[in-house]
């Protein structure tokens, strides 16, 4: 699969802050919850302590459990395969709204008309306004603003 | 020296650029279409972007998404490999107008090369040994028939914007010239949209000779040698090899010095090819390719020169690291362009390779961007890669290129191995004895039947 630009095959996630995890997984032992999660910088954490029987073997202290994200993640399913997926027709950088850091066009829910603007991509100073395809609800947004694409990148999904 | 270039091609041409970037510790992008997502150079390079859908025209032809593509990774070059833009002097411009270098020659030279008549006239004032021809395009009929008697039949009608082997056609005798002259316009117009054509003699059984260049842009350039490219199928280069079998020493520094000292004057820069049609004896000057060639691993092998670091090198404004006497040529180099065809009737094979392994050891190389489970593409050349071998002696070459042959493996499409096979154990290949029509007529006679 291509590898998007920015990245390098050294840093295909977020860099780990070891640290906070320990924190948490401390804190998660020190107040017996079961679950804590924090976002911070655009990076979310989930430290979760695994439920479960042990059996007849001595009960063990569960690790917890880390798992980093970037960017809002919603469902599951992978998003190029979803039916209402909006990919970007050209190679530039997305703006979700008509000037890098005005309002977006739309966001998570907002209700969109056929040929309405989603995003805007911009490629050598020219900035492209990308229509809705279909009438329908912005269930994902999966571009920040500012970000470079690819022809192909999924930028939406509009149900 | 460059930062971060973006390799604007695909195939195996992509991934010979993308390990020489490595090599000079340079950043590497590769752009791609949707169809070569799983290439190989894609998975290697530091960074990929995808530019469109298959078709050439949206994607490796597209200048608006390379451009983009240049400006979202902050490419400082890009490296046009062979065919697609490499010799599009507008985008080679429009680069620089957005300050992206391009890895070739300075645009002028592209365009006095791409202009199969101007270069010509230019090869003639810079003292290059011509075919004699029209001086320029043909007007009338008329014209091109009285021109025809003076230089004599058989002529050959050439596009003035063609080139690589494409518009063109023979004209035997008097009585054939004007529906050969209305169909060659017709072509000419249809495929490269000028139906301007040239007249030129007709050589029967030239070989085709071409001298590898390199200049730095400021006056210094030196030749290295030569590749007789002469076994060619509907003027598609199958099979090259250097030294020639037909030049002695004294030849070959002849037409190279003759060739290096014109690159100086005109301040050539990059990698360039100037191509002969050899016969009895003379060099007649057909085209120059002002980009890498597909066949340069012939030369390298023989003369251990890297010619893409070399090509990047003088782009990053560097001047000659070589002089003429630093390039020494040793033993011989045969190489052998691997389509996915059937190796009788070249029907296109594209399709999954199913087992894959390459040819290895002691002066063995295999430039190809297929692995083990790689699909073809259809949308694009046939090429599987390109199997170049190394001796100390033609013999010794040809031995080794037959054992590499043997060994050759890939299956799940058809490919020309087989031609190539039976290619090495003709007397007139092993003897070298062969010119620009024999594998047509070797084909003709059912050299491939069973």
């Amino acid at each position: 699969m291509a590898r998007k630009p920015g990245s390098s095959p050294m840093s295909k996630s977020p860099a780990i802050d070891h640290e906070l995890i320990r924190e948490l997984a401390r804190l998660l032992d020190e107040t017996g919850l079961t679950e804590i999660a924090i976002e911070r910088d655009g990076v979310s954490i989930r430290v979760a302590r695994n439920a479960g029987a042990s059996g007849s073997l001595a009960r063990q202290a569960e690790l917890p459990v880390a798992v980093p994200s970037v960017a809002p993640a919603a469902a599951s399913v992978d998003p190029t395969q979803h039916p209402g997926l909006v990919a970007s027709p050209m190679v530039g950088t997305a703006y979700r709204g008509p000037e890098p850091g005005a309002q977006p066009f739309v966001e998570v829910g907002s209700q969109v008309k056929a040929g309405e603007t989603l995003i805007v991509i911009e490629a050598m100073k020219t900035m492209n306004q990308i229509p809705a395809p279909r009438s329908g609800t912005v269930i994902q947004i999966l571009v920040e603003d500012g970000q470079p694409v690819e022809y192909g990148e999924p930028l939406m999904i509009i149900e | 020296m460059f930062d971060k270039i973006l390799i604007a091609n695909r195939g195996e041409i992509a991934l010979r650029v993308l390990r020489a970037c490595k090599e000079l510790g340079i950043a590497t992008v590769a752009v791609h279409s949707t169809a070569d997502e799983d290439a190989m150079h894609v998975r290697l390079a530091d960074e990929s972007v995808c530019i469109g859908p298959p078709p050439a025209k949206d994607s490796y032809l597209n200048i608006p998404a390379l451009l983009a593509a240049c400006e979202i990774t902050g490419a400082d070059a890009v490296h046009p490999g062979y065919g697609f833009l490499s010799e599009n002097a507008r985008f080679a411009e429009i680069l620089a107008e957005h300050n992206v270098h391009f890895i070739g020659p300075r645009p002028e030279h592209i365009r006095l090369m791409g202009d199969k008549i101007a270069a010509k006239r230019a090869a003639t004032q810079l003292g290059i040994p011509i075919v004699p021809g029209s001086d320029g395009g043909i007007g009338t009929d008329d014209e091109a028939r009285r021109l025809a008697r003076d230089i004599g039949f058989p002529v050959m009608v050439k596009a003035a914007a063609g080139g690589g082997g494409r518009g063109m056609k023979v004209i035997r005798t008097e009585a054939d010239t004007a529906s050969a002259l209305a169909m060659a316009r017709t072509e000419a117009k249809a495929a490269f949209g000028d139906d301007t054509l040239y007249l030129e003699k007709y050589l029967e059984r030239p070989r085709h000779i071409e001298i590898q260049v390199l200049g730095d842009g400021k006056g210094r350039a030196i030749h290295l040698g030569e590749r007789d490219c002469s076994l060619q199928r509907r003027q598609q280069k199958v099979w090259e090899e250097g030294p020639s079998p037909a030049l002695n020493t004294a030849a070959r520094d002849a037409i190279g010095e003759t060739v290096a000292k014109a690159m100086r004057k005109i301040k050539y820069l990059g990698v360039g090819t100037v191509e002969f049609l050899y016969d009895d004896g003379a060099f007649h000057f057909i085209e120059m390719n002002t980009r890498i060639q597909v066949e340069h691993p012939v030369t390298e092998m023989i003369t251990d020169i890297d010619l893409i670091l070399e090509q990047i090198r003088v782009a990053a404004g560097n001047d000659l690291a070589l002089a003429q006497s630093n390039v020494k040529f040793h033993g011989h180099a045969i190489e052998c362009r691997i389509n996915a065809e059937n190796a009788v009737s070249f029907r296109p094979s594209p399709g999954k390779i199913i087992h894959y392994h390459p040819p290895g050891g002691l002066g063995v190389r295999v430039d190809s961007a297929v692995y083990h489970g790689y699909a073809i593409p259809p949308f694009y050349d046939s090429l599987v890669g390109k199997l170049i071998v190394h001796g100390k002696t033609r013999s010794e070459c040809l031995m080794r290129l037959k054992r590499a042959l043997d060994e050759f493996v890939v299956d799940g499409i058809e490919t020309t191995l087989p031609l190539f096979r039976a290619l090495a154990q003709e007397k007139d290949i092993i003897d070298g004895d062969y010119h620009i029509h024999w594998l047509e007529e070797f084909l003709a006679r059912g050299g491939m039947e069973p």
